[in-house]
């Protein structure tokens, strides 16, 4: 089917548009990671920096933020992560193998009622699991008494493995199902009819066969594992995964370092994307030269012969890649040329940012002596609460509503609001500058 | 269970009983049965669990309901709107996603080069393997008041000052779209792409419009496929908690928002159990009726 | 090394179907036998309860005078060549072969030595590396025998193996599939719906017809001494006229039919007599199309009827030309394609005969569907 021009043209846009909204956010977010500003933004732009990756800073008020390599609670998070996620893989790809096989044994009407009940986890809410499993581990350990199974009752990791397990094993097993499929039994057949056990037929026949489907399950049931937080979040009680350890970053204050974290998984999934691509396309060749081999055997040979010419063939994707290329080094050459980078850039807007904290400080005390007593201290909690409590309060959210309705604010309310503002987002100054960046060009 | 045995050999059928018991009996059945059992009891330390005072009551259901018995209203509006709220909210996403994938899958299955279908696909998967708070996070990023969004629409003349689009709730529900676009555009393209294109080019030639081409030929065939998108997005909208938690202004909760807040901040794990099996069978339901509707059945939508 | 197969009164059933019901065969040690019958008249079933993927509902299996009852496939000496061959795509052709010697044991040099040997039979050396996907539908044949013939099994069951390839490679294949068979020396038991197959190659054929084992007999007797109306019809082509006995004569049956009546011959019973009918008695009359000639040409000929042509098809070596008799009977008859038919043009009438000698009259019963 074969669509005209216009719909052609309007299905392009389309497809632009979807996918523009599929990486537009990842691409800003991966951009606010070397903005050195205390808040994530393109704009204001204050400094191209890696402190975000590196040590963070600690503000000119005290107020510590952690860069990723800093991040303690961040580097635990990660590490109990792996751990649920080694132990989610090695329960789930076996429990899903199993459940994928013996529903091929069983007889209809068993199978509709097998089949329903091992996708139903995938129909339940995430947080539904966890707290299934926290209430019924919870009881046991109670039940348990002091020993052991009290012990691993409330051991958030053991619960979490457990939780994740219930409806990770069912990506396994329509995983494994859909392998299976195409599955021609009479190769078991054969097997015990050559004098196979049971057990060898298993080992030499079936699972080799499933290979790839243990891989690939493997591979989903650890990345699901990895991003989970609706169960995670109940069942790892105490403890800290990644996902938790991010939440309670998003929650406690919006920090470029989850930027910073955001694009290091991007890379490392553009980097897993990469491979694969690649070794799908080593594995294509592999075929098609086979395939040709035999071609050969059973075609005569002009119809062979146009294969020549690709020696001249330049990959496009290399297009692609020169043009990000010069379009990062135009951007460099901006930040270079509007002193955008480096630390003394960084330097200088702590500078200003240091001075005009004392300023305010000083309009505060001022602000402090004509009006009430109580006004001052709700001032002062709410700049404490700033990164802390971004989503308890709800006046600090109007906060962020924009530049220009803080300056309303401001003849109004007093400086105190403005002042918070100007803190999250550094100099209006630096605003303007970054405005005559494009001027500039 | 003899021929079981026979058929699979010692070892391994008994690897097989036991994993699938330990899964959907210890991981699936009774975690889910004892959350009902407790959420028909009192909110009890644990101590006192299987005392005296342990009785069946229908206080957390009545608590959604009527509220506590303290307030004044008739009814529990604030839990009852939450509740109405997410469910609303999560078909309207379902719908919007429904619409605005089904191009995109048609135009993979149907339209591509197999080389540019590939490419898509891999294209689809990449932002799905990066976290969901991390998608949240730019999305939040995006809309924030000083972000990208505000700052092109103020660039352009077309707003004055910048728009709240979080306590708009705009951002959530953009959020919420973004989340699970992927589990709508996956059970679509697998049903499309079994569909013959021969139907397609048939339905041309008898002088079929596109739409109705569409509309008569390929909806029909994708129903299982878009019942089971749907289905899944749903359900799991209904569900979601990481995106809220992100993107929820302050003064809007998603129910799931509502049933943390009771287990983890008010310790009262009978009435977050009570609030979990309410979303859960309202949100099955509201599914079986759906299917009962478009007349598909369960074991077509998951595949 | 091989073994006598018998079967006791098998049946085997699922829920309230018999696949096989009461089948009673013995199958002499190195003799090549054939099943043969239509797609769902239970040969497959009957074939996996001798490899042992079932176990019978009722009787027995005995391989060597031992019963096989509780003896899994693993255990039993027999080997099947699937339909589809089963071969284990993952594997190399020589492991594949030698995959029954793994199983129990042997050393790589020794599976790796009896595999070439096989190859060597099967005429494929040097191909033993390969991967299964790189053969062409006949090596992949050979393989699979040479991979079910690794074990020395002493029964090899072949289920319909030649079905999946071309006519020219079918046919042959069944000669060396004859030729194997003859300098291994093992039984052979061998599954089909293809009547050509199972005449060139076997020594013995049992036709069977829903379930039921409806004869079994050498390929000559089958062909030319059928005893049910099922196996006159489903091995090779045959005219039946349907009629009455209308009186009984020294071996000699006169049926009428219609407007005519012809004589011919009582048929042969399961028991290997013929058959006794009586005046008034419905049979029919089976008249081969190669027995039919044009009036005249014959002197033997006894038996003489009119029809009219309908079409005159060309096959090759033979021309079949259709007609319907007076008596609106369906007639097929045959005639070298060399031969004049120049008087044959359809909506002619020509007569025709066929010899006493060549009619077999059989009891009534279920002709197969062509």
């Amino acid at each position: 089917m074969k669509p005209n021009l216009a719909i052609q043209a309007f299905l392009g846009l389309y497809i632009l548009i979807f996918f523009l909204y599929l990486f537009g956010p990842l691409v800003i977010m991966s951009v606010t990671a070397f903005n050195s500003a205390e808040f994530p933004a393109i704009t204001p732009w204050e400094c191209f920096s890696f402190r975000w990756f590196n040590e963070g800073k600690i503000a000119y008020d005290g107020q510590r933020l952690a860069g990723l390599v800093t991040d303690r609670p961040l580097h635990e998070g990660i590490i109990s992560s792996l751990i649920i996620a080694a132990g989610v893989v090695t329960l789930s790809v076996p429990i899903g193998m199993a459940a994928a096989i013996v529903l091929t044994q069983v007889n209809s009407r068993l199978r509709t009622l097998f089949y329903s009940m091992s996708i139903m986890p995938v129909l339940f809410p995430g947080v539904i699991i966890g707290i299934s499993t926290v209430v019924l581990w919870d009881r046991i350990a109670t039940l348990g008494g002091d020993g052991f199974i009290s012990e691993l009752g409330r051991n958030g990791i053991f619960l979490t493995i457990l939780g994740q397990t219930c409806f990770i094993s069912t990506y396994c097993f329509l995983i494994f199902v859909a392998r299976l499929q195409r599955f021609d039994t009479t190769q078991e057949e054969a097997a015990l009819d050559l004098g196979a056990s049971q057990s060898q037929v298993f080992l030499k026949i079936l699972v080799p066969y499933l290979m790839p489907a243990i891989g690939s399950s493997a591979v989903i049931a650890f990345l699901a594992s990895f991003e989970n937080y609706n169960t995670t979040v109940f069942s790892i009680l105490s403890e800290q995964t990644l996902t938790t350890v991010i939440a309670s970053k998003v929650r406690l204050g919006i920090s470029p370092a989850i930027s910073a974290l955001a694009l290091v998984i991007i890379c490392l999934t553009l980097i897993g994307a990469f491979f694969y691509e690649i070794s799908r396309r080593s594995n294509q060749r592999k075929k098609d030269r086979e395939n040709k081999v035999k071609m050969f055997s059973e075609v005569s040979e002009n119809r062979l012969v146009e294969e020549r010419p690709k020696f001249f063939r330049i990959p496009k994707s290399i297009f692609v890649f020169l043009l990000l290329l010069i379009l990062a080094v135009l951007t460099w050459q901006q930040l270079i040329k509007n002193n955008m980078y480096g630390a003394e850039c960084v330097e200088k807007a702590e500078a200003s940012k240091k001075s005009n904290f004392a300023d305010q400080l000083k309009l505060l005390q001022q602000n402090a002596e004509s009006v009430e007593t109580t006004d001052e201290s709700e001032g002062n909690a709410s700049r404490s609460n700033e990164y802390n409590d971004i989503f308890g309060d709800q006046n600090l959210f109007k906060d962020f509503g924009g530049f220009d309705s803080d300056k309303n604010e401001e003849s109004e309310n007093g400086a105190t609001r403005s002042n918070e503002y100007n803190d999250i987002f550094g100099d209006p100054n630096l605003f303007k500058n970054f405005g005559g960046f494009d001027n500039k060009e | 269970m003899n021929s079981f045995y026979r058929k699979n050999g010692p070892v391994i059928a008994t690897f097989f009983l036991v994993a699938i018991i330990f899964w959907l009996i210890f991981l699936i059945v009774i975690p889910q049965l004892y959350m009902l059992d407790l959420s028909f009891r009192p909110n009890l330390p644990p101590l006192l669990r299987g005392g005296p005072d342990d009785v069946y009551t229908l206080t957390h259901y009545k608590h959604f309901l009527y509220g506590s018995e303290t307030s004044k209203d008739a009814y529990n509006y604030v839990d009852i709107g939450v509740f109405l709220d997410t469910i609303i909210t999560a078909v309207l996403v379902t719908v919007i996603n429904l619409c605005f994938c089904y191009p995109i899958a048609f135009y993979i299955a149907k339209l591509a080069t197999p080389n540019t279908a590939r490419l898509l696909v891999l294209a689809l998967v990449i932002p799905f393997w990066i976290n969901e708070l991390l998608r949240s996070f730019a999305i939040r990023i995006l809309f924030a008041g000083e972000g990208v969004i505000n700052n092109i629409l103020l660039e352009l003349g077309l707003i004055t000052t910048a728009v709240n689009f979080i306590a708009l709730d705009i951002a959530l529900y953009t959020g919420l779209t973004y989340a699970y676009i992927l589990l709508m555009i996956f059970p679509l393209y697998n049903a499309l792409e079994s569909l013959d294109t021969n139907q397609l080019e048939a339905a041309k030639d008898l002088g079929s419009s596109t739409l109705r081409t569409h509309w008569r030929i390929v909806i029909p065939h994708a129903k299982a496929g878009i019942a089971s998108g749907c289905t899944m997005v749903f359900m799991l909208t209904a569900g979601a908690l990481a995106t809220p938690v992100v993107l929820s202004s302050p003064n809007t909760y998603w129910f799931t928002q509502l049933i943390y807040q009771w287990f983890n901040m008010n310790d009262n794990w009978s009435r977050g159990s009570a609030y979990s099996i309410i979303l859960l069978v309202v949100s099955v339901t509201f599914v079986l009726l759906m299917m009962r509707l478009f007349k598909v059945t369960i074991g077509e939508v998951v595949r | 090394m091989s073994a006598e197969v018998e079967l006791q009164n098998v049946s085997i059933a699922f829920g309230n179907f018999y696949a096989a019901k009461n089948v009673n065969v013995k199958i002499g040690a190195g003799e090549f036998f054939s099943f043969l019958g239509p797609s769902g008249c239970g040969k497959t079933t009957l074939l996996r309860a001798v490899s042992g993927f079932l176990e019978p509902s009722q009787g027995k299996v005995l391989i060597d005078g031992q019963d096989m009852s509780g003896i899994g496939p693993n255990k039993r000496p027999t080997s099947l060549i699937f339909q589809n061959l089963a071969l284990f795509p993952l594997m190399s052709v020589a492991d594949n072969i030698a995959f029954s010697l793994e199983v129990r044991g042997h050393d790589k040099k020794s599976r790796r030595k009896r595999a070439d040997e096989l190859l060597d039979l099967v005429a494929l050396n040097g191909q033993g590396d390969k991967k299964v996907h790189e053969l062409s539908g006949g090596q992949k044949q050979r393989v699979a025998i040479a991979r079910a013939l690794a074990v020395e099994p002493k029964v090899l069951l072949l289920d319909e193996p030649l079905s999946a390839l071309d006519l020219k490679l079918r046919q042959k294949m069944r000669t060396e599939l004859r030729a194997i068979q003859q300098r291994v020396g093992i039984t052979f038991i061998y599954i089909t719906h293809d009547q050509g197959e199972a005449l060139t190659m076997s020594d013995r054929v049992g036709v069977m017809n829903d379930g039921e084992l409806e004869q079994v007999g050498t390929c000559y007797d089958v062909y030319e001494a059928p005893c049910t109306p099922f196996v006159a019809t489903f091995v090779g082509e045959n005219n039946a006229f349907f009629g009455k006995v209308e009186k009984v004569e020294s071996g000699k049956v006169k049926v009428q039919t219609g407007g005519s009546s012809f004589i011919g011959q009582a048929g042969l019973g399961l028991d290997n007599k013929n058959y006794k009918f009586k005046a008034g008695d419905e049979v029919i009359m089976f008249v081969r199309p190669e027995a039919i000639s044009l009036k005249g040409n014959s002197k033997k000929a006894q038996n003489s009827f009119s029809a009219e042509v309908k079409t005159i098809e060309f096959e090759g070596n033979l021309k079949n030309i259709f007609l319907r008799s007076a008596e609106d009977v369906d007639i097929r008859f045959s005639v070298p394609s060399s031969s004049d038919t120049s008087g044959m043009e359809p909506s002619k009438n020509v007569s025709l005969s066929f010899s006493q000698d060549n009619a077999v009259v059989l009891p009534t019963g279920a002709l197969a569907l062509d």
